[in-house]
């Protein structure tokens, strides 16, 4: 344990100093992802094996890519409370933690009781139980797993959140869905005869704003997730779109062309008092809002090919962030503002990648090949992509910061794409 | 007084067809016209009805209306020059014909960021035309990025998809 706990401490280090990335790219692989066995917890009753919370539960903890999951087929005598717990065996299997458990069922409520044990100490680190709907049992899981990732890593987990994405049906439907994070319990929010993107979750987790081009040209709405409501929020001359939300869900800074190149307005979010931001003589487009709101991030072709920019709004100073490579774009900021991360065409491979906003350093967390549009989990460990293979449809993924996980978001449909988070409480 | 009447008619149906702006108040003074208000005086002269549209259909330089770009440019290539002008030309005699300019971009890279290459092909279009005597507020340049583009298309096929298309409103 005592190793484990240095582990930890390292990689816990490097994610609140957010200074040295290229450790743990040394680290690499599966040097820092700690080993959890989690015991079947007699949850059959759960008709679909996926929603099976034990199954919840390693899905979440395996996609955050601090842990790793130890199998247990075949081990003859699972424990279902930490009395049971024979340490000499799971640290045999180099387990580090078991997550325990059992399902109590009473007509259609169920009763989960687990336990986090650590294997090494020997020692029971978390006891709880939750009561529910059989239709929660997911939900459930996904709280267990959230409790188990706060205490392990000390940030709060993001397993309960939900995304919103935009899935083409037969490329003649566009419909914006929201999911949980895991891609579960879709459910169409807008379905349009024309294209849908650049969909933006409010901060304040109320509205979802987003570009149509149901007027036969991009314009703006937002989508109220509480009353069902949706407004035309920007339909100027020529092109409306890339919305980005002010940190208090008050404003939007957006892109307007008129008869012109792509330049970005700030506005209110109800669509009054339009300010031209800057003037520029080539392309500004896809603003995004630091989480302190004073800057504003954004791409520009004033350089040559895009790169990524950032306007002081105080100073009205504008500086280059990006240095590497000649198309950098789609910006999106880490939720404490230090990481910035972007899509960089890497020799015709479009990747994602992440740079550290004060060594500069820049992390490629995947291979490409036409990787868009990453966005921060809303505790920055994790970034919510939309990947394509040659000739295949699109798909959403996520990849770790830790270890550079990465597993399909699994909505039970294709052509998935241009994701948004929702923030920690929605 | 009737024809007056008819004109303003036309009008109110162009502009109706065309973005309805809900709140136009920050229109750029450099470079986008004026917009609606530059259409009112242009669609005194709709009330004639010669929008010639037997020309649009049978014309062999206007039937043309989608004009191709290399990779990662952006300027109107030479070959085209005669069917721009024409189209300009037309807009020209024309006041008040409207048009669109739709751009494009291929599928590689960020909507966004190609939602700003059609346009800015749109706008390279667009400027030729001023040039030719087609007034700004005759027409709209907007982008549909590469949302109507082949998402698997390979070396060639994809300059399919770096064009701007032209369309009227009266058709």
């Amino acid at each position: 344990m005592k190793s484990l706990s240095k582990t930890l401490f390292l990689i816990l280090f490097l994610f609140q100093t957010a200074q040295a990335i290229e450790v743990i790219d040394i680290l690499g692989g599966k040097a820092n992802e700690l080993a959890v066995a989690v015991i079947p917890f007699s949850d059959d009753d759960i008709d679909n094996e996926k929603n099976q919370i034990h199954n919840v539960i390693k899905s979440d903890l395996s996609r955050s890519g601090f842990f790793r999951i130890i199998k247990t087929e075949g081990v003859k005598s699972l424990p279902t409370n930490s009395d049971q717990v024979d340490y000499t065996f799971w640290s045999g299997l180099k387990a580090e933690l078991l997550v325990i458990g059992f399902v109590e069922k009473n007509d259609q409520q169920i009763k989960v009781t687990y336990n986090l044990v650590d294997v090494f100490k020997e020692k029971l680190i978390i006891s709880t139980e939750y009561i529910g709907s059989l239709k929660q049992a997911r939900q459930i899981g996904h709280q267990i797993s959230n409790v188990i990732y706060e205490k392990i890593t000390g940030t709060p987990g993001v397993f309960h959140t939900k995304i919103a994405y935009v899935q083409k049906v037969n490329n003649k439907k566009f419909h914006l869905n929201v999911s949980d994070m895991d891609g579960f319990n879709a459910k169409s929010v807008v379905i349009s005869n024309e294209p849908i993107i650049s969909t933006r979750w409010s901060p304040d987790g109320e509205k979802i704003a987003y570009v149509s081009f149901e007027q036969k040209k991009p314009v703006i709405f937002v989508q109220n997730l509480k009353t069902g409501d949706r407004k035309l929020v920007a339909n100027f001359k020529g092109n409306n779109s890339s919305p980005a939300w002010s940190p208090d869900s008050k404003k939007l800074a957006i892109v307007l062309t008129y008869n012109a190149f792509s330049q970005i307005y700030i506005m209110d979010v109800n669509g009054g008092n339009v300010q031209r931001l800057m003037r520029s003589p080539s392309i500004d487009t896809e603003p995004v809002w630091s989480p302190d709101g004073k800057s504003i991030y954004f791409v520009s072709d004033r350089g040559g090919g895009p790169q990524i920019y950032s306007i002081d709004l105080a100073s009205e100073q504008t500086r280059r962030v990006t240095f590497e490579g000649k198309y950098n774009v789609s910006p999106r900021l880490s939720p404490d503002g230090k990481l910035l991360t972007f899509i960089t065409n890497d020799n015709g491979s479009y990747k994602v990648v992440v740079q550290n906003l004060m060594s500069n350093q820049v992390m490629r967390l995947t291979k490409g090949k036409n990787d868009e549009a990453p966005v921060f989990s809303p505790n920055g460990h994790m970034i919510l992509y939309t990947s394509k293979e040659s000739g295949e449809a699109t798909v959403l993924k996520t990849v770790s910061l830790n270890g550079f996980k990465q597993l399909f978001v699994d909505t039970g449909s294709l052509s998935n794409q241009e994701a948004t988070w929702s923030p920690f409480n929605f | 007084m009737n024809k007056l009447f008819y004109a303003g008619i036309a009008f109110a149906l162009l502009a109706g067809c065309s973005s309805t702006p809900i709140n136009d108040a920050n229109a750029p003074s450099a470079g986008a016209g004026a917009g609606a208000g530059a259409g009112a005086s242009a669609s005194a002269s709709a009330a004639n009805g010669e929008l010639s549209l037997d020309k649009l259909r049978t014309d062999s330089l206007l039937t043309q209306r989608s004009i191709y770009f290399d990779f990662d440019k952006f300027e109107v290539k030479p070959e085209y020059l005669d069917v721009v002008n024409a189209h300009a030309q037309y807009a020209a005699n024309h006041p008040a014909a409207k048009m669109t300019l739709k751009g494009h971009a291929d599928y590689r890279g960020s909507h966004e960021h190609n939602l700003s290459l059609g346009q800015k092909r749109a706008v390279s279009v667009k400027d030729v035309m001023n040039t030719s005597g087609a007034n700004d507020s005759q027409i709209e340049t907007v982008s549909y990025g590469e949302e109507e583009a082949n998402q698997n298309c390979q070396g060639k096929e994809c300059d399919q998809d770096r064009r701007v298309d032209i369309s009227y409103e009266v058709e």
